[in-house]
């Protein structure tokens, strides 16, 4: 009798496990801070169709990333900015570009009037700067002749100011304003470091050829001069071709050594050059470092005098990634790298410093995370940090960028897991990797 | 707070009267059921949560205390056998590592249903009898419950909240304890439990974490002999 109870005991425990045996649910899915509205101001990497019009649309493109909802090729494909996918955590209507057109080529489609949208609130601009106008990409870099994409690269200090002319001065404090720029800073000035440094190259190829030259000549230094100007003219132009047009240039006037002597003329010219070169990027280097810091103090005054100021509640700073670990950083060389590095490092601690101790501003630091990808990439779920997704090659991708690539003109394999689509630009994959550690971050702030 | 309270002049009353009467123990054939609480307290070591994540993105999980109603019956004088009955426990998950400061993440309900067989040292009429014990666990995971912080963390902006389950499992467990028999029926009894228990949470997002629990199970109980 005595067993039998207990035998009735364990029965007991077992049906009372058994009962309430609900499987998983979602809970409460609200966020602690119900935001009004998210307000963003930045570059490409925020960017969520400024130049998605005209030729851009047509081609099938409009953000800086693998467009399209592609989810039913991959799931990651969702072609999704993270400021559309924190928005969409957050309930908020999905953001939409304040200003939409393109200022370049009438006939490549790329002439688009420049139309403002007051119900739009996301303000961030491919090829936009923090303070200077032209970023990359703008009208006024054209090259003659060259087919002009022409964005407006509006900078941040002006997006903050149009938005602020908009809505009568002030942020509401139940907002939600991302800010994110740095990167077209680094890549303008990158461009031109390096078209300096070549032209410094350039200039002291053609005097070490001059002055190597043209005494074997009877007054040729001028007929040799021309000659590499001609040369160097030509898209096609190497360094070979520019010492052998000054070297067939001198032999017809007399230097009747030249030709013998070729090779080592040219090994002294080449040699020159390169030192000039040399010389000019260890020069201009920590000029650039200087540059960045000085746009990391500026973002940082913008964030503190123009956001804070006109009372903003929730202000996400994403730091400037870093770009030194890009495909496009990645192709240049090791010195240039580092100082790619120094120029991330240098914005990124000015824009760290500006903000530090301001209870409403959230600073992210994606640089961290990005080179932390780069170097242990399984955990965050990618499969390449290296190479971009996007077939860039001109015939499948006319402006180089993934500002035009779609699921038609992507590399082959299963791209899904790249950090990359273009030289700079994250996947959507990376997007949305990008999405969670600013939420997660959000969430240790307490404003989640 | 005001239960553990309650217990503990429960157990001083029920040691005074251990002072002052003699006693008579669980012997042969004797059943005896005893309430009380029971404090879980889980000894995490948390597994990374699988790709896409931050490196190292742990969890941990928070104890609870529940009411217990032990239910043994002596084999002989010194051997018995023991279950628990009692409300499942609601344990709060948190993000750690990478992810420490992103506070609660989910709740889980967990029931664990435990047989153990017991060894009672001295004979069943002395005041403190020491015992321990080796039983079999199965432990249930139920109702996960996931947050806005789990979907913000895993896959934000998809309009699908992430979910999770704990599978279940069986395993083993060891007590030591100690009765204090007040009179021939009335006794005190204090129980430490640890049981091995290693588990995999599973995400809908398609992500996993083992996790090593190993919790620690406090008992404290007022019983009575029939």
């Amino acid at each position: 009798m005595r067993k039998t109870s207990f035998a009735l005991a364990l029965l007991t425990a077992a049906v009372l496990t058994a009962c309430g045996g609900n499987g998983p649910s979602a809970g409460n899915q609200t966020p602690k801070t119900k935001f009004s509205n998210q307000i963003t101001f930045g570059d490409s990497l925020s960017d969520v169709g400024t130049y998605a019009v005209g030729g851009v649309a047509a081609l099938g493109g409009g953000q800086y990333t693998i467009n399209g909802n592609n989810t039913s090729v991959n799931p990651e494909l969702t072609g999704k900015n993270y400021t559309v996918l924190v928005a969409a955590q957050l309930g908020l209507p999905t953001p939409c570009a304040a200003q939409t057109g393109l200022q370049g080529t009438a006939s490549a489609g790329f002439s688009v009037p420049v139309t403002d949208h007051p119900e739009c609130f996301n303000y961030a601009q491919g090829g936009a700067r923090v303070t200077n106008p032209i970023g990359p990409g703008n009208k006024a870099l054209d090259k003659p002749g060259a087919v002009s994409l022409g964005q407006m690269t509006v900078p941040v200090v002006t997006q903050i100011a149009n938005h602020l002319k908009k809505v009568g001065g002030k942020f509401k404090s139940d907002e939600l304003v991302i800010v994110m720029a740095g990167g077209n800073d680094v890549l303008e000035q990158l461009g031109e470091f390096s078209a300096g440094a070549t032209a410094a190259g350039g200039t002291a190829l053609a005097t070490s050829l001059i002055t190597q030259l043209a005494p074997g000549t009877t007054g040729g230094a001028a007929t040799i001069q021309a000659a590499i100007v001609t040369e160097s003219a030509k898209s096609t132009a190497t360094s070979q071709s520019i010492i052998g047009a000054a070297i067939t240039a001198a032999a017809r006037n007399g230097n009747t050594g030249a030709a013998a002597n070729a090779t080592t003329i040219g090994n002294t010219a080449g040699a020159a050059a390169l030192a000039a070169a040399a010389k000019y990027q260890s020069d201009q280097g920590p000029v650039l470092v200087k540059n960045m810091a000085q746009a990391g103090i500026e973002l940082g005054a913008l964030v503190k005098n123009q956001i804070l100021a006109n009372g903003a509640g929730y202000v996400v700073v994403n730091n400037l990634p870093d770009v030194s670990i890009s495909p496009s950083a990645k192709a240049q060389s090791a010195e240039t790298q580092k100082l790619i590095m120094a120029m991330v490092a240098a914005f990124n601690d000015q824009l760290r410093n500006a903000v530090a101790g301001e209870a409403k501003v959230l600073y992210v630091d994606l640089a961290t995370i990005s080179r932390d990808q780069a170097t242990n990439p399984a955990p965050y779920g990618l499969t390449n940090t290296t190479t971009p997704a996007c077939d860039l090659s001109p015939a499948k991708n006319p402006l180089g960028s993934s500002l035009v690539c779609n699921k038609n003109n992507l590399i082959a394999g299963d791209v899904s897991h790249y950090m990359f689509a273009d030289a700079v630009h994250p996947t959507p994959f990376e997007y949305a990797l990008i999405a969670r550690y600013v939420l997660e971050q959000m969430t240790v702030k307490g404003w989640l | 707070m005001n239960v553990s309270k309650n217990v503990v002049k429960m157990l001083v009353a029920a040691g005074a009267l251990a002072a002052a009467t003699g006693a008579m123990a669980q012997s042969k054939g004797q059943f005896a059921m005893s309430v009380g609480v029971n404090q879980l307290v889980p000894k995490v070591e948390s597994g990374a949560i699988s790709a896409p994540a931050l490196p190292n993105s742990l969890g941990d999980v928070g104890k609870d205390t529940q009411p217990v109603l032990l239910v043994n019956y002596g084999l002989t004088d010194n051997i018995s056998v023991e279950t628990a009955l009692g409300t499942p426990y609601k344990h709060k998950l948190y993000g750690a590592g990478a992810i420490q400061g992103t506070g609660q993440l989910g709740t889980v309900k967990a029931l664990p249903a435990i047989a153990l067989v017991q060894y009672r040292f001295f004979t069943p009429d002395t005041p403190f009898r020491p015992y321990i014990g080796l039983g079999v666990t199965r432990a249930m995971f139920m109702k996960e419950t996931g947050s806005f912080a789990m979907t913000a963390l895993t896959n934000p902006g998809a309009g699908v909240p992430t979910t999770f389950s704990i599978d279940n499992k069986w395993t083993y467990t060891g007590q030591l304890g100690v009765q204090m028999n007040v009179d021939q029926h009335w006794y005190a009894n204090v129980a430490f439990l640890k049981t091995r228990l290693r588990t995999d949470v599973h995400f809908s997002t398609g992500q996993y974490q083992h996790m090593k629990l190993d919790p620690n199970a406090y008992i404290l109980t007022v019983g009575y002999k029939f």
